[in-house]
């Protein structure tokens, strides 16, 4: 598939022909340029360099049950410059038993030769034949790469095309039937495709498009048909993020650490109330609760810590606790219990529980406070000894926690949704990430 | 335009930790109560929690 050199200069040439065969008219509009042309009329690919056009191949006429999307003659813009379509060919690959059809489109322009679109289930690519020649790059890849203009392509599959129906003008000669080995290397989203007959080897290069671009760039009416999976060399929505979100994660996880760190050293921590209880087993009747001293809490609205630590053994302790602003009569109500279990079975040594317990009421304000304590226990249980500790402004690392997953959920999700594109991506390939499972698997 | 979210997004993480941590939020359960009467500082069983979110686990294997 070598076009010819455009002609710079020269006008572009039509010319009406008859078919030798059916006497049907031909317009050849590569005049000079193509090599073969279709008959409309019966299908016979005649020689288009020939003045009298020569029948290369004569075959029963095929009505093609997929049509070109893009008739031909049709005009479009193709990188600013404007391609007519004049040649159409359908070609095949069978695997596992499977026929695989994509479709290529004969673009030309008198002053700048011709260039290619091929189909392939919605997925488009511009293709132009290589300005020179990839170069085998050498490694340690269990794949076959290939440099071409600076850029490593990676193999992606090999297979027989064979070219099954035809349609127009081509700058090569043309044969139904005609048999090419293709190979396919891929830089998304480009694509490098090498394609060997008997006595020719062509390297082509391709670019991938959208339909809706293609539909644009021809003025097609309706909707380009919805590309089906994903292709070869179909850019990933999600791979050029992926780098880029990874290094802003470590970015803003080194932010959160920086604002922990920071709040760990400037937060005020600071103890103002601490004293040890005995709740006693007495009479269970008696009221257990009771108030602490008051004590002040300064600084702006913040958090305070109310911990609360037992050295129990086998026992639990329940502690109502109302932190009360002796003021206002603001007041918040929370519980924590202490309990601590140990003893000894057949799995050996065991513990459950803690010996204490802590909890962070949030942005108290400043003022003088007390706590109200109500201690429960089973009924007539040992004295208990328990120490509550109030701190104003504590860290609370949690939070820390949580933003460091908050800020990790977008970054796994990406790559999760980067890894299942190529992954679908590679498992039509001859080297697919996650091989295929196949009978007796 | 995601790495554009994700910075904003990521930003905007960071200034919530920041503020939670600044104005003393906290990820614990309560309830809270107003006017709450000076006589429970004289009287401590006048008072009855209403909080009843904690589970009262009394355990052992």
């Amino acid at each position: 598939m070598s076009p010819l050199p455009p002609h710079p200069g020269s006008k572009p040439q039509v010319s009406g022909l008859n078919c030798p065969k059916c006497g049907g008219s031909i317009t050849l509009r590569a005049l000079g340029q193509a090599s073969s042309v279709v008959c409309p009329g019966c299908g016979s690919i005649l020689d288009a360099k020939s003045p009298t056009l020569n029948i290369i191949q004569t075959f029963q006429r095929i009505v093609s049950s997929d049509p070109p999307l893009i008739p031909l003659s049709t005009r479009g813009k193709v990188r600013g410059t404007d391609y007519e379509v004049i040649g159409f060919e359908r070609r095949t690959i069978t695997a596992e038993m499977v026929d695989y059809h994509w479709h290529e489109y004969v673009l030309f322009n008198p002053y700048k030769g011709f260039r290619y679109l091929a189909e392939y289930q919605g997925h488009w690519n511009d293709i132009s034949i290589c300005k020179e020649l990839p170069v085998a790059v050498s490694g340690l890849s269990t794949t076959a790469r290939m440099n071409y203009l600076g850029e490593i392509y990676r193999h992606f599959q090999s297979a027989n095309a064979k070219t099954d129906f035809v349609l127009g003008e081509f700058p090569w000669q043309v044969r139904m039937g005609e048999q090419a080995n293709v190979t396919d290397y891929v830089h998304p989203p480009r694509v490098l495709s090498q394609e060997q007959t008997a006595g020719e080897e062509t390297w082509s290069v391709g670019e991938y498009l959208s339909g809706r671009d293609v539909w644009k760039a021809f003025n097609l009416p309706g909707n380009a048909p919805a590309a089906a999976g994903v292709y070869e060399n179909e850019p990933s929505p999600f791979g050029g993020n992926l780098k880029t979100v990874w290094k802003r994660f470590a970015a803003l996880a080194c932010g959160l650490l920086a604002m922990m760190i920071g709040f760990n050293i400037f937060a005020m921590n600071s103890s103002v109330f601490q004293r040890t209880y005995q709740f006693s087993g007495g009479d269970p009747r008696a009221e257990a609760s009771f108030v602490t001293n008051t004590f002040a809490l300064g600084g702006r609205a913040s958090n305070v810590e109310v911990k609360t630590s037992s050295q129990l053994q086998n026992n639990w302790i329940y502690l109502n606790y109302a932190l009360i602003n002796e003021e206002t009569g603001e007041a918040w109500d929370f519980a924590r219990e202490i309990s601590f279990y140990s003893g000894y079975d057949s799995d050996g040594s065991w513990t459950e529980g803690s010996h204490e317990a802590t909890v962070v009421v949030p942005s108290v304000p400043a003022g003088q406070y007390y706590l109200r304590i109500e201690p429960e226990a089973d009924a007539g249980h040992s004295p208990i000894n328990y120490t509550v500790e109030v701190r104003r402004d504590v860290p609370v690392s949690s939070f820390y926690g949580i933003g460091f997953l908050a800020l990790l959920a977008p970054a796994i999700l990406l790559t999760w949704r980067s890894v299942s594109f190529e992954k679908s991506r590679w498992s039509e390939s001859d080297h697919p990430i996650f091989p295929r499972l196949t009978e007796g698997d | 335009m995601f790495r554009q979210i994700y910075i904003l997004y990521g930003l905007l993480v960071l200034g919530t930790v920041g503020y939670a941590q600044y104005r003393g939020w906290s990820l614990d359960s309560m309830d809270q109560v107003k006017n709450v009467p000076r006589s429970v500082r004289d009287n401590p069983g006048s008072y009855r929690s209403v909080y009843s979110g904690y589970h009262h686990y009394t355990g052992g294997k």
